[in-house]
C-alpha cells in the first residue's frame, strides 16, 4: 500500500517535470513547475523528512515560483517573450541525450541503492553526537553545529546573489517594475491578517527547529512570503536606496554567525564552535532575518524597500 | 596562531564584504583594504608551518571528519593560496582606479571582489566534497556578478552562457558527491579515498565530478563559454577570472584524481585527460592567432595555457607534478599582468582591434613593456616562470618517452610565439599615415599611472619566478601526491 | 521493486527530461527551470542513495539538501535578474541569436 503511494507521487513527479519543461506555453510551464515543487515536498514527506518538505514547499516551490512569475511578467512587459525557431535535427539529438542520461542516471542510481553498506559513517556519528548538543532535530544540528561552515558560506552565497543582482542592474536602474497592486478592500483586510501571521509562523518555525522540523531557512522563507504578499498588495514598495536597517538585515546572518565563531576562537575554543543553545537561537534568528530580507529584495528587483510609494 | 591565520584567510575578506555592503560610501575604502592587504601576512605563519610539517589540518567547529568539515593545507594548496592573495591584492590595487571604493558601482564591485577572494580561499582550504560544492557556487556567483558589473551587452550574454554551464557543471559534480557519500559514508575527500576502491561506482562518481569541473574550468572541448566571458569582462575581472577562477576548478580535478582516487584512478583515463589538454593547447593557440581583437587573443591564450595543466595526467610523476603546479603559479601572474596591460591599452586607444593599434607603444610604453614581459613567461622563454615549468614538463615527457606530449609542448611554444609576436609587432609599428597615433601627443602622457606599475609588477613577478624557482619547487616536493615518489 | 528503487527511477526520468529540455528550449526562463528540476532530481538521489540508518534515512544528506535548496534559489534569483537585464539591453531571451561580439 505504502509502495503504491510512493509510486503515485514518483509518477506524478515525472509527469509534472514533463509538463513543466516540454511543450505548452511558458506561463503554463511555470505553473506546472510550482506544482512539481509541491509534489517534491510530498516526496520528502514520504521519505520521512518534514524539514525538507517544508523547505521545498516554501523555498523550492513558493519563493522560486514567485521569482519565476515576476520575471515572466517583466519579460512580457518588455515584449521579449517570443519563441525562437528550432531545428528538428537538434531536437532529435536532444531527445537522444535526454534518454541516454535518464538511463545512465537510473543505472548508476540503482547500482548505488543496491550497493548500500551498513549505513553512512557520518550519519552514525551524527546520531551519536546529537544528544550532547541539547538539540532534538539532527538537521538543525548539522546545519548550525557540526557542519556549520556549509551553512555560513551558503548565507554568503545568498548575499552574493543579491549583490550580483544589483551589479547587473547597473547605475541607471533603481528598480524593476512590479505589477500594479490589487487594491480591493478584501485584499487589504486579508493582508492585515496574513502579514503578522507570517511573522508569528516564522518565529514558531525558528523556535521549533531546535527539536522539531523547522529552522531558520523555512522561517526566513515564510517571512519572505509575507513580504512578497505586502508588496503585491501595495503595502510595501521598491525604493531606489537601501536604508541602513535593511542593509544590516542583509548581512546579519553572515556577520552574527562569523562573529560567534571568531569570538569562540579568540576564547581558545575551536573556530566556529557553538557555545550553547542560546547561540543556536541567536544565529538562526540572524539568518532568518537575512534570508527573509534578501529574498524579498530579490523579488522586488530593487535596492531597497519603503512603506510609502515614491511619487 | 595557525588557526587564527586560517580563519583570517576566509573571514577577513568575508566580513569586509559585509562591512562594504553596510557602511557609508566614504568608509568603504578602509574596509576594502583591511580585508585584502593582510592576506599575504596571514600566509607567512602558514608557509612556515607547511614547510616544517608538510601538512596543516584544522577541524572546523571542533568536529573532525566524518561528522564535521576539515581544512587541510599542503604545499599545493599553499602555492595556490599565495597566488590568490597576490592576485587579490595587486589586481585589487589596479581595480581601485576603475572602481573607486567611494562610488556607487564601487560598493558593489568591492563587495563581490571580497566575497570572491574569501570563497576561493575557503575552497583551497576545504577537504570536504560537499563544502567544496558550496564554495564553488560562491565563486561562480561572485565571479559572474563581477563580469556583468559594467553592463556591456556582450558581457551580459557571455555571463548568461557561463552561468548556465557553470550551474550544469555543479549538478554533475553534486551527482558524483551523492554517489561517493552513498558508497563511502563520509564526505571527507581523504577518508572517502581510503574507503573506496576501483569499482564501477567510485569511478563513475569520479568521472561525473570531473565532467562538471571540466565545464567550469573551460577545458577543451568544453571551453566554448570562456573567450567571450574573459574577453568582454572589465579588465581587472578578466585578470582574476583567467588567473584564478578557472584554475581553482582544475586544482579540484587534480585533488580528485591524485588524492581522492590516488589508489584507484582508472589508468586508461590519464592519457585521455592529457589529450584534452593537447587539444586545448593546439586549438586555443591557433584560435588566439586568428583573433582580430587583442583581448580576445589573450582570452584564447588562456584556453591554450589551461591545456598544460591537464598534461599533468599523462606525465604523472614528481617532475610532471612540479611542472604543472609551477605553470599554474607563473601563468596566473603573467596572464593577470597581460589582461591589465591590455585593459589599459583598450582604455587609452579606445579600441583593442589589432589593425588600429599601430604605434600604441609611443603612448603606452609601460603597458607595451608589461605585455612583452608577460609574453616572455607565457611563451616559456628564459628567464621566466613559464620557462621553468615548460622545461620541467619537457623533461618529464622525455623521461617517459612521451613523444606525443613532447611534440605538443614544443608546438604550443611555437604557436604562442606566433600569436604573441603579432600584437607586439603591431603595437611597435610606425603608423603608415602621418595623422595617426603620432599626432604630437606627448609620449607616455597617460602611460605612467600606478595602475600600469601594478601590471608591470605582476609581469616582473612572473619573470622572477624563473630566477628563483628553487624554494617553491622544494616546497612542492615535500607535498607530492600519495603514490608519487621523489 | 523497493521504495528506494521507485525514487531513483523517478529521479533519473526527471533528470533526463530536464537535460532534454535544457537542450531544446530556446527561452532562457525554460532552461533555468530545467536546471532547477534537474537539481531536485539529484537531491532525491543524494538522500535515497545514502541508505537507511536504524530504519530511518540518514539525517546528514537531508541537511545537505536543505543547504542545496537555498543555494539553488540564490543561483536562480541571480540568473533571473541577469535574464531580465539581458532582455532589456538586447531584446532577446535566448542565447541562440548570438550577435557578433566584436566591438
Amino acid at each position: 500500500m505504502s509502495l503504491a503511494i510512493d509510486l503515485l507521487i514518483a509518477t506524478g513527479l515525472v509527469v509534472l517535470a514533463w509538463q513543466a519543461l516540454v511543450g505548452g506555453s511558458l506561463f503554463r510551464g511555470i505553473v506546472m513547475f510550482i506544482v512539481f515543487g509541491l509534489t517534491m515536498a510530498l516526496a520528502w514527506a514520504r521519505l520521512g523528512s518534514p524539514d525538507l518538505a517544508m523547505a521545498e514547499a516554501a523555498i523550492g516551490a513558493g519563493v522560486t515560483g514567485a521569482l519565476l512569475m515576476i520575471a515572466y511578467w517583466r519579460l512580457r512587459a518588455l515584449g521579449a517573450n517570443r519563441p525562437a525557431p528550432r531545428s528538428p535535427l537538434r531536437a532529435r539529438v536532444a531527445l537522444g541525450v535526454g534518454l541516454l542520461s535518464a538511463v545512465l542516471v537510473a543505472m548508476i542510481g540503482l547500482a548505488a541503492v543496491g550497493a548500500i553498506g551498513p549505513g553512512g559513517e557520518a550519519g552514525q556519528a551524527l546520531a551519536e553526537a546529537l544528544p550532547a548538543t541539547g538539540l532534538g532535530n539532527p538537521i538543525t544540528g548539522v546545519l548550525v553545529i557540526f557542519r556549520n561552515l556549509d551553512t555560513l558560506l551558503e548565507v554568503a552565497v545568498l548575499l552574493a546573489a543579491y549583490v550580483a543582482s544589483r551589479a547587473v542592474m547597473g547605475d541607471d536602474k533603481a528598480a524593476l517594475p512590479l505589477p500594479p497592486a490589487q487594491d480591493a478592500p478584501l485584499v487589504g483586510a486579508l493582508v492585515a491578517v496574513l502579514a503578522p501571521l507570517a511573522v508569528l509562523v516564522a518565529i514558531y518555525l525558528l523556535k521549533a527547529g531546535s527539536q522539531l522540523p523547522g529552522g531558520a531557512f523555512q522561517a526566513g522563507a515564510v517571512l519572505a512570503a509575507g513580504g512578497v504578499l505586502l508588496m503585491l498588495a501595495g503595502r510595501l514598495h521598491p525604493a531606489p536606496l537601501c536604508g541602513v536597517g535593511l542593509r544590516i538585515a542583509l548581512v546579519a546572518g553572515t556577520v552574527v554567525f562569523s562573529g560567534v565563531g571568531l569570538i569562540m576562537l579568540a576564547l581558545g575554543q575551536p573556530l566556529l564552535a557553538i557555545p550553547g543553545t542560546w547561540a543556536v537561537y541567536l544565529i538562526e534568528t540572524a539568518m532568518m532575518i537575512s534570508i527573509g530580507a534578501t529574498l524579498v529584495l530579490l523579488f522586488a528587483g530593487s535596492a531597497g524597500l519603503t512603506g510609502t510609494p515614491r511619487r | 596562531m595557525i588557526a587564527e591565520a586560517l580563519a583570517g584567510l576566509v573571514f577577513l575578506p568575508l566580513l569586509a564584504a559585509c562591512a562594504v555592503a553596510v557602511v557609508p560610501k566614504r568608509a568603504v575604502g578602509v574596509f576594502v583594504w583591511s580585508g585584502l592587504l593582510p592576506l599575504p601576512a596571514l600566509l607567512l605563519p602558514l608557509t612556515e608551518a607547511v614547510w616544517r610539517e608538510g601538512l596543516v589540518r584544522l577541524a572546523v567547529a571542533g568536529f573532525a571528519s566524518p561528522l564535521g568539515i576539515e581544512w587541510r593545507v599542503d604545499a599545493l594548496a599553499l602555492v595556490v593560496l599565495w597566488l590568490n592573495a597576490l592576485i587579490a591584492v595587486f589586481v585589487g590595487l589596479y581595480a581601485a582606479r576603475d572602481y573607486p571604493p567611494g562610488s556607487a558601482r564601487g560598493g558593489r564591485f568591492w563587495a563581490l571582489w571580497l566575497l570572491l577572494t574569501s570563497a576561493m580561499n575557503a575552497l583551497l582550504l576545504s577537504a570536504d566534497l560537499f563544502n567544496l560544492f558550496v564554495t564553488l557556487e560562491l565563486v561562480t556567483l561572485a565571479a559572474i556578478g563581477l563580469l556583468v558589473i559594467d553592463g556591456k551587452p556582450a558581457a551580459l550574454r557571455a555571463a548568461m552562457r557561463y552561468l548556465l554551464l557553470a550551474l550544469l557543471g555543479s549538478l554533475f559534480y553534486l551527482l558524483g558527491v551523492a554517489l561517493i557519500y552513498g558508497q563511502a559514508g563520509t564526505l571527507d575527500l581523504y577518508q572517502a579515498g581510503e574507503r573506496l576502491g576501483p569499482g564501477l561506482l567510485p569511478v563513475t562518481a569520479l568521472v561525473l565530478m570531473t565532467m562538471g569541473l571540466l565545464v567550469k574550468s573551460a577545458i577543451f572541448p568544453l571551453h566554448g563559454w570562456l573567450p567571450a566571458a574573459h574577453g568582454n569582462a572589465p579588465g581587472p575581472v578578466s585578470a582574476v577570472l583567467s588567473a584564478m577562477v578557472v584554475k581553482v576548478s582544475v586544482y579540484l580535478i587534480w585533488r580528485l584524481w591524485l588524492w581522492l582516487a590516488a589508489d584507484w584512478q582508472p589508468a586508461w583515463a590519464l592519457p585521455l585527460l592529457g589529450l584534452l589538454g593537447a587539444g586545448a593547447i593546439l586549438y586555443g593557440s591557433v584560435l588566439a592567432f586568428l583573433q582580430v581583437r587583442l583581448k580576445m587573443m589573450v582570452a584564447y591564450s588562456t584556453v591554450a595555457q589551461l591545456g598544460y595543466l591537464m598534461l599533468l595526467f599523462p606525465l604523472l610523476g614528481p617532475l610532471g607534478y612540479s611542472a604543472a603546479s609551477y605553470h599554474l603559479l607563473s601563468h596566473g601572474l603573467a596572464k593577470a599582468a597581460m589582461f591589465l596591460a591590455v585593459s589599459n591599452i583598450l582604455a587609452v586607444m579606445g579600441t583593442d582591434r589589432l589593425d588600429r593599434l599601430a604605434g600604441a607603444d609611443r603612448r603606452l610604453p609601460l603597458d607595451t613593456l608589461t605585455l612583452a614581459l608577460a609574453g616572455v613567461s607565457i611563451l616559456g622563454l628564459p628567464p621566466s616562470g613559464g620557462f621553468v615549468s615548460k622545461w620541467l614538463m619537457l623533461q618529464a615527457a622525455w623521461a617517459i618517452d612521451g613523444w606525443l606530449w613532447l611534440a605538443v609542448i614544443l608546438a604550443g611554444g611555437l604557436l604562442a610565439a606566433a600569436y604573441l609576436f603579432r600584437p607586439l609587432a603591431v603595437l611597435c609599428a610606425r603608423p603608415a599615415t602621418a595623422q595617426a597615433a603620432d599626432d604630437g601627443s606627448p609620449p607616455s602622457a597617460t602611460g605612467l599611472h600606478w595602475s600600469g606599475v601594478v601590471a608591470l609588477l605582476l609581469a616582473l613577478g612572473a619573470l622572477a619566478a624563473g630566477l628563483a624557482p628553487a624554494p617553491v619547487l622544494a616546497l612542492l616536493e615535500r607535498g607530492l601526491p600519495p603514490g608519487i615518489l621523489p | 521493486m523497493s521504495h528506494a528503487e521507485v525514487w531513483v527511477i523517478a529521479a533519473a526520468a526527471v533528470f533526463g527530461i530536464g537535460l532534454y529540455s535544457l537542450l531544446i528550449a530556446s527561452h532562457l526562463l525554460r532552461q533555468l527551470i530545467a536546471i532547477k528540476v534537474m537539481g531536485s532530481a539529484i537531491f532525491l538521489v543524494l538522500v535515497v542513495a545514502a541508505g537507511p540508518i536504524d530504519g530511518a534515512l540518514d539525517g546528514l544528506p537531508k541537511a545537505l539538501v536543505l543547504t542545496g535548496i537555498v543555494i539553488a534559489i540564490s543561483a536562480i534569483a541571480f540568473a533571473l535578474a541577469l535574464l531580465v537585464r539581458l532582455a532589456e539591453v538586447t531584446g532577446s531571451t535566448s542565447l541562440e541569436d548570438e550577435a557578433d561580439d566584436d566591438r
